[in-house]
C-alpha cells in the first residue's frame, strides 16, 4: 500500500481521474467501433483541435491494457448502480475494517501500474529500434505506438523545440501513416501569429477530412472555453491551494495528485467535458476537507518544485521528500507555457496561434535561457523553497541547461540540487540519499 | 595536406581577413544558414567543422555547460572555445556566432559559446518543415538575419550583392560537384571538400586545378578497394575515421553528409537567379528544395532511402560494382541516431548492406571501431 492510498481513497474526483485514465482502452474502443469516432494520437497538451473537430484524442498509453483492469471493471460496474460518491463511501468503509485488501489493491494498483505499463513501453521502444541514448521520455511514447499505433487514425504533431522529439514524431509514420502537423516557429518575428494561424488551419482542414465534421468557430470556441476553465482550476490547486498551510491530504498524496494532472492534462482521459467536471469537483473537495480540517497542517514543510517530471521521473520522489519533511510540487505545463488561457474574445484561431507561440517562445523557450527563466518564473509564482531539478538522461532540449538554472538561482538564493533520471526505478536509493542531504539544508 | 597544414593555413588566411578589416562570423557546420549573406555583407563564413578529438570532447563535459550525453561534435565545438589548442586558435578572431536550431544541440551549443566566450550573437533559425507556411517563416528568418547583419556591419546589404554572392558560391558548388566525379580515393575527396567548405569561394583556383590534375592523370583510385557510400553525420577536420575506412579496405566514393553531397547539391540553378526572383526568395527555394537534409520534417527518411536506394542502383549500372553503406551516427545526434535502425532495416529490404556505426571520439573506440567496419568490409 502506497502511503497515498489512504488519502487518496476519500477523494472520488481523484478515483474517476485515474479511473478514467486507466480504463481508457475500453473507454476507446466504444468511442470507435460504436461511435464511429475517430481516435487520434498526441502528447504534450495538444488536444484541443482534435476536440474541436469531433475527434478523440488520445494519448497512447491509454490504449494499453493495464493490470488492474479486473478492479476497475467491477468499481465501474458498482458506480453505475450506486454512483461513485456511494462506491467512494463504502471502500471508505471497508477501509476502516482492512479485512479486504480491495481498496488498498486500487489504490496502490493504479500508482503502480502506471509506472509498469511506462517501464514497458520504454522497453518496447528500445526493442523496437530507438536507440537507447533518447530520454526515457521519447523511448516511452514510441513503445506507446508499437503495439497500439494502428488503432488511432492519424497522430496530431505540433512541433516544439526539441529536434529529438520532432524525429520522433516523424518515425511513428511507421506505425501511424496518417500525421497532421502543425508547425509553430521557433520564434515570434514578423507575422509569425499568421503563419501559425495558416498551419492550424490546414491540420483543422485535415482533422475535417478525416472525421467528417465542420470545425466552426463555434466548435473551436467551446473547447477552448473548457480548456480555459480546466486551467483556471488546475492553476487553482497549483497556486492557491499549494500555498496554503493546511492540505487537504498529506504532502505526497498531493504531489501524487499533480501527476495524475500532469498526465492526464494531454488528452483530457479522451473526454473534455468530464475532464472539467472531475477537476472542478477535485478543487471542491480539496476546499471541502480544508474547510473541515481534514488533511495536514503543512505549514513547517518546505515547498520543493520538482522539475521536470513530463519526459520522465522516478515516482518515489514524493515520497522521499514527505518523508525528508518537504512537499514536492509539479508545475510543468505552467513552465512550458501549457498553462496560459486562450484567448476567444476574437478570432479563436488568432487565439490559439498566439498561445501556440507563447509556449514556443516563452514557455519551452527558443533557447535555454529562456527556458531558464520559466523554470525559475514558476518556482518563484509557487513560492518554492527549493528546487531539485531533474536531468534525464539522453534529454538534450528541457534538462540538459542545469548550469544556467544553477547560476541563475544563486542570484535569487533558492537552493537548487539535481537529480539524474534513466529509467523508473533504477538508482532509487541514489536518489533518495541525495534528496536526504538536500533536504538537510531547510532542518 | 594534414589538417595541421590546413588549419595553419587557415589561421593565416583568416588572419589576412581581419587586416583587411573583415569580420569574422562562425556557426555550427550545418544547412540552412545562409553563408551567401555573411558573404555580401562583407564578413567571412567560419564553419565549426573541426571534432575527432577526444581532448576537446572530454574539456567540454569537464565544463558541465552540458550533460554528457549530449553529441560529441556538439561538446567539441565547446571543448574548441574552451582550450583553444594552438593549431585552432584563429577561432581568437571569431567576431560573431550565430544560433540556429538545425538541431537542439546547435541552439545549446552555439548558445552557451556566446554566452561564456563572449562572443557577440547572432540569431538565424530555420523552419521545421517545407510546407508553404515554413517557406513564409524561414524568410522572416532570412529579413531579420540580414538586418541584424546590416546593423553589425553599419551598411545596408544589396540585392546585386546577395546576388553575386550566390553566384560566387553556386560556381564553388558546381566545381565541388566536378570533384565528386573524379575517381580518386575518398580521403582525398574529403580533404578537398573540407578545405573548399572552410574556404569557400576563394578556394576556386585551386579547386580547378585540383580538377585539371586529375582529369588528366585519370583514375586514381585502388581498385581492389571496397567501395562505398557514406551517410550519416560528417567526418569534420581532425577525425580519424576515414583512415580507418582506408586502412579496412574500404573507399568512400560518395559522401552523403553534410560535408559532401548535402553541401555541394544545394545550388541554386541558373534559371532561377535570372528569373528576377529576389535575392531572398532564392534562398528560400533552396530550402525548400533541400529534401534530404536532416533538419527538416517529416520526410526526411524516406527521401534519404529513395535517393540512397537511387544512387546505389544507378552506380551499379554504371561500374558494375556493389556499393554498402556507412551510415555514421555521432552518439547522442537526435537526427541521425533516431532512424538508425529503420533507415538500416528499409535498406536491408531493398538488399543494401548496412553498417551503422555508431561512436563518440573517445581514442579508446578506435579498436573497436577498426573491428567492426572490417569486418563488415570482408562481409561485403
Amino acid at each position: 500500500m502506497s502511503i497515498m492510498g489512504d488519502d487518496l481513497i476519500n477523494f472520488s474526483s481523484v478515483l474517476k481521474m485515474s479511473y478514467n485514465f486507466l480504463a481508457g482502452r475500453e473507454f476507446l474502443k466504444r468511442k470507435k467501433f460504436r461511435e464511429k469516432k475517430k481516435l487520434i494520437s498526441v502528447s504534450l497538451p495538444f488536444s484541443d483541435l482534435a476536440y474541436a473537430a469531433g475527434a478523440i484524442p488520445v494519448f497512447p498509453i491509454r490504449m494499453q491494457i493495464f493490470d488492474i483492469n479486473r478492479y476497475l471493471i467491477a468499481m465501474n460496474s458498482a458506480t453505475s448502480f450506486f454512483g461513485w460518491s456511494t462506491v467512494v463511501k463504502f471502500l471508505g468503509f471497508v477501509k476502516q475494517f482492512d479485512t479486504m485488501k480491495i481498496a488498498d489493491n486500487i489504490i496502490g494498483e493504479v500508482i503502480k501500474s502506471l509506472n509498469i505499463k511506462y517501464n514497458e513501453m520504454y522497453d518496447l521502444g528500445v526493442e523496437n529500434g530507438i536507440s537507447s541514448d533518447f530520454c526515457y521520455g521519447i523511448k516511452a511514447l514510441f513503445g506507446m505506438h508499437v503495439t497500439k499505433g494502428k488503432n488511432v487514425d492519424a497522430s496530431l504533431n505540433f512541433t516544439i523545440r526539441c529536434s529529438a522529439y520532432n524525429k520522433y514524431l516523424e518515425s511513428l509514420k511507421v506505425f501511424v501513416p496518417n500525421q497532421i502537423w502543425v508547425e509553430t516557429p521557433p520564434r515570434d518575428i514578423g507575422n509569425a501569429v499568421e503563419i501559425v494561424q495558416g498551419n492550424i488551419l490546414n491540420a483543422i482542414s485535415e482533422l475535417e477530412n478525416i472525421t467528417g465534421n465542420i470545425v466552426t468557430d463555434n466548435s473551436l470556441k467551446k473547447q477552448f472555453r473548457f480548456r480555459n476553465q480546466i486551467i483556471r482550476y488546475y492553476k487553482t490547486i497549483l497556486y492557491e491551494i499549494s500555498d496554503s498551510d493546511f492540505y487537504p491530504c498529506n504532502p505526497a498524496t498531493f504531489a501524487e495528485i499533480l501527476s495524475l494532472l500532469s498526465i492526464s492534462f494531454q488528452d483530457y482521459n479522451s473526454d473534455v467535458m468530464r475532464y472539467l467536471d472531475n477537476i472542478s469537483q477535485l478543487v471542491k473537495e480539496m476546499r471541502e476537507r480544508i474547510r473541515k480540517g481534514i488533511g495536514m497542517d503543512v505549514s513547517k514543510m518546505p515547498k520543493i518544485f520538482f522539475t521536470p517530471m513530463f519526459g520522465g521521473w522516478e515516482p518515489k520522489i514524493h515520497e522521499f521528500i514527505y518523508e525528508f519533511g518537504g512537499r514536492a510540487l509539479y508545475a510543468d505545463w505552467d513552465v512550458m507555457g501549457f498553462l496560459q488561457e486562450i484567448d476567444i474574445s476574437n478570432d479563436p484561431i488568432e487565439g490559439y496561434a498566439r498561445s501556440l507561440l507563447y509556449t514556443a517562445t516563452r514557455g519551452f523557450g527558443c533557447d535555454n535561457n529562456i527556458l531558464t527563466d520559466s523554470y525559475l518564473k514558476i518556482a518563484k509564482k509557487l513560492k518554492a523553497d527549493g528546487i531539485v531539478f531533474n536531468q534525464l538522461f539522453g534529454c538534450h532540449s528541457i534538462t540538459n541547461c542545469y548550469s544556467m538554472l544553477k547560476e541563475k538561482t544563486r542570484r535569487f538564493e533558492i537552493p537548487t540540487t539535481v537529480i539524474n533520471f534513466n529509467k523508473i526505478g533504477e538508482n532509487v536509493e541514489q536518489v533518495k540519499t541525495r534528496l536526504g542531504a538536500f533536504m538537510e539544508m531547510f532542518k | 595536406m594534414d589538417d595541421l597544414e590546413l588549419l595553419t593555413d587557415y589561421s593565416d588566411y583568416l588572419r589576412k581577413k581581419k587586416e583587411e578589416g573583415k569580420k569574422i562570423v562562425a556557426f555550427m557546420a550545418h544547412d540552412n544558414v545562409p553563408e551567401e549573406l555573411i558573404d555580401a555583407v562583407g564578413f567571412v563564413p567560419l564553419r565549426m567543422i573541426f571534432a575527432g578529438n577526444d581532448n576537446l570532447m572530454n574539456e567540454s563535459q569537464s565544463l558541465n555547460y552540458l550533460p554528457a550525453s549530449t553529441c560529441s561534435f556538439a561538446q567539441t565545438c565547446i571543448g574548441l572555445f574552451s582550450l583553444k589548442p594552438n593549431v585552432y586558435k584563429f577561432l581568437d578572431m571569431v567576431d560573431y556566432f550565430i544560433v540556429s536550431n538545425h538541431c537542439i544541440s546547435d541552439i545549446c551549443t552555439s548558445e552557451i559559446i556566446t554566452k561564456y566566450f563572449f562572443i557577440p550573437r547572432l540569431n538565424c533559425y530555420s523552419s521545421y518543415t517545407q510546407s508553404e507556411n515554413a517557406l513564409k517563416y524561414f524568410k522572416l528568418e532570412l529579413l531579420d538575419f540580414k538586418k541584424q547583419l546590416e546593423i553589425v556591419s553599419g551598411k545596408e546589404i544589396s540585392n546585386e550583392k546577395i546576388i553575386e554572392s550566390i553566384k560566387k558560391y553556386n560556381l564553388l558548388k558546381s566545381k565541388l560537384v566536378e570533384v565528386n566525379d573524379l575517381i580518386i580515393n575518398g580521403k582525398e575527396k574529403l580533404k578537398i571538400f573540407q578545405k573548399a567548405i572552410l574556404y569557400g569561394p576563394d578556394s576556386l583556383s585551386e579547386l580547378e586545378n585540383i580538377i585539371e590534375k586529375y582529369k588528366n592523370q585519370g583514375s586514381q583510385k585502388n581498385h581492389n578497394s571496397k567501395d562505398l557510400l557514406f551517410t550519416g553525420c560528417s567526418i569534420f577536420i581532425g577525425d580519424y575515421l576515414i583512415d580507418l575506412i582506408e586502412d579496412g579496405g574500404g573507399n568512400i566514393v560518395f559522401f552523403d553528409t553534410w560535408i559532401g553531397w548535402n553541401y555541394f547539391s544545394q545550388y541554386i540553378e541558373d534559371i532561377d537567379i535570372n528569373s528576377n526572383k529576389e535575392p531572398l526568395d532564392l534562398l528560400v527555394l533552396r530550402f525548400k528544395n533541400n529534401i534530404y537534409g536532416d533538419h527538416t520534417i517529416p520526410n526526411f527518411l524516406e527521401n534519404k532511402i529513395a535517393y540512397i536506394k537511387q544512387y546505389i542502383d544507378d552506380y551499379k549500372q554504371e561500374t558494375g560494382k556493389k556499393l554498402g553503406v556507412i551510415n555514421h551516427i555521432i552518439k547522442f545526434c537526435d537526427h541521425i541516431s533516431i532512424f538508425q535502425s529503420i533507415l538500416k532495416k528499409k535498406l536491408q529490404e531493398k538488399e543494401i548492406q548496412v553498417l551503422n556505426l555508431e561512436r563518440d571520439y573517445s581514442k579508446a573506440t578506435r579498436g573497436q571501431l577498426s573491428t567492426r567496419i572490417e569486418a563488415f568490409l570482408e562481409m561485403m
